[in-house]
């Protein structure tokens, strides 16, 4: 397994080297209302038309990477920052007996730490959970970015969220129940989904597991299948062919005792 | 050591119902509960609802049946 795993980084790192041999390039003016990186940092900051052509150029060496594939492990040192444009990403840690522990999505917009270089080690390992459209910024590309005080300011308030988020998923897993667990990761992906446009109102495409989805809410698979046909059988979510659909909103958000406040996505969080 | 069941229903919130209390020398050590139609291949499969002191393990496997989880349970409180 470890052979296959530095096999799959290989892999990775070649294909970050070769830029442009699986790239995939868009026109910058359609990307401009569908790149989600963009579309999550002007929710926070207002950019200027410069920022905006740079950020869009930060998407232009983007690699397809297939599901389960680490892009960094524990241990390793930084390689630059992954920013995930399509698929999920997750970070996670392991335990000697290989018991994993998610301790964040990276959904389409979202992005390792930006300050990470100042760290020799990685403490935790990110890999992707479905196939993923990535894009590795490298260490001189951050610091022209954070060079840029909006850019900056986005990323900074976009870490604090991330923070934020941490903490949420801190009580989830500490002080909530196993079907309320499942809820609020359910309705917080609506929203977060939502924000990059990738979600048809009430639905949106969950490329993950039961395996993943119980490692998230640090559950066994059996109790998160229970938990899955509860929230069935109350009517408040379908499941079918990796979408959800949210049939209950309200009622979902109520069981959760979901308060969007923690992703500071300003009006949209209401609705 | 020995080992002795009682068979027992389980309001596990879900269709898993049937269910084993496992004592050892008396004491309650673990509660097996047989999965359902809706685990779908894990069916009919028993899994470590609750184990207590050395048999809690929050990544015990699913057993094929009874004898075998009675087995992992042995080897727990070795």
């Amino acid at each position: 397994m470890a052979i296959l795993a530095r096999h799959v980084i290989a892999t990775m790192r070649r294909l970050v080297r070769e830029k442009g041999a699986r790239g995939i390039m868009t026109d910058s003016t359609s990307e401009a209302s569908g790149n989600p990186f963009l579309r999550k940092l002007e929710r926070f900051v207002p950019l200027s038309d410069e920022d905006r052509v740079v950020l869009l150029k930060v998407s232009e060496n983007a690699q397809a990477v297939p599901a389960r594939t680490d892009l960094v492990q524990e241990g390793d040192p930084p390689a630059g920052v992954f920013l995930i444009l399509e698929g999920f990403a997750c970070r996670y840690k392991l335990r000697a007996n290989g018991a994993r522990q998610i301790m964040a999505y990276l959904v389409p917009g979202d992005a390792g730490d930006f300050d990470v270089a100042l760290l020799d080690a990685m403490d935790h390992s990110i890999s992707t959970l479905s196939d993923c459209t990535v894009v590795r910024i490298a260490p001189e590309t951050i610091r022209d970015l954070l060079a840029r005080p909006a850019v900056a300011a986005a990323l900074r308030k976009s870490t604090l969220v991330d923070e934020a988020t941490l903490r949420e998923w801190l009580l989830n897993v500490g002080r909530r129940t196993a079907v309320e667990r499942l809820a609020h990761l359910f309705c917080e992906l609506h929203l977060r989904l939502s924000a990059v446009g990738r979600t048809d109102e009430y639905r949106f495409k969950l490329p993950l597991t039961q395996p993943d989805l119980a490692d998230t809410t640090g559950m066994t698979s059996v109790h998160l299948n229970r938990s899955l046909m509860e929230l069935r059988r109350q009517g408040l979510i379908e499941l079918q062919q990796r979408h959800l659909t949210i049939l209950d909103l309200p009622r979902l958000r109520e069981l959760a005792e979901f308060k969007a406040g923690y992703l500071h996505l300003g009006d949209q969080a209401a609705a | 050591m020995s080992l002795r069941l009682q068979p027992v229903q389980v309001a596990t919130g879900s269709d898993d119902a049937e269910s084993q209390l496992v004592f050892a020398d008396g004491f309650l050590v673990a509660v097996l509960v047989c999965l359902s139609e809706q685990h779908e291949a894990d069916a009919g499969k028993w899994f470590l609802e609750a184990g207590f002191g050395r048999v809690d393990d929050l990544n015990a496997p699913l057993f094929a049946d009874v004898d075998e989880a009675q087995g992992w349970i042995e080897q727990q409180l070795l």
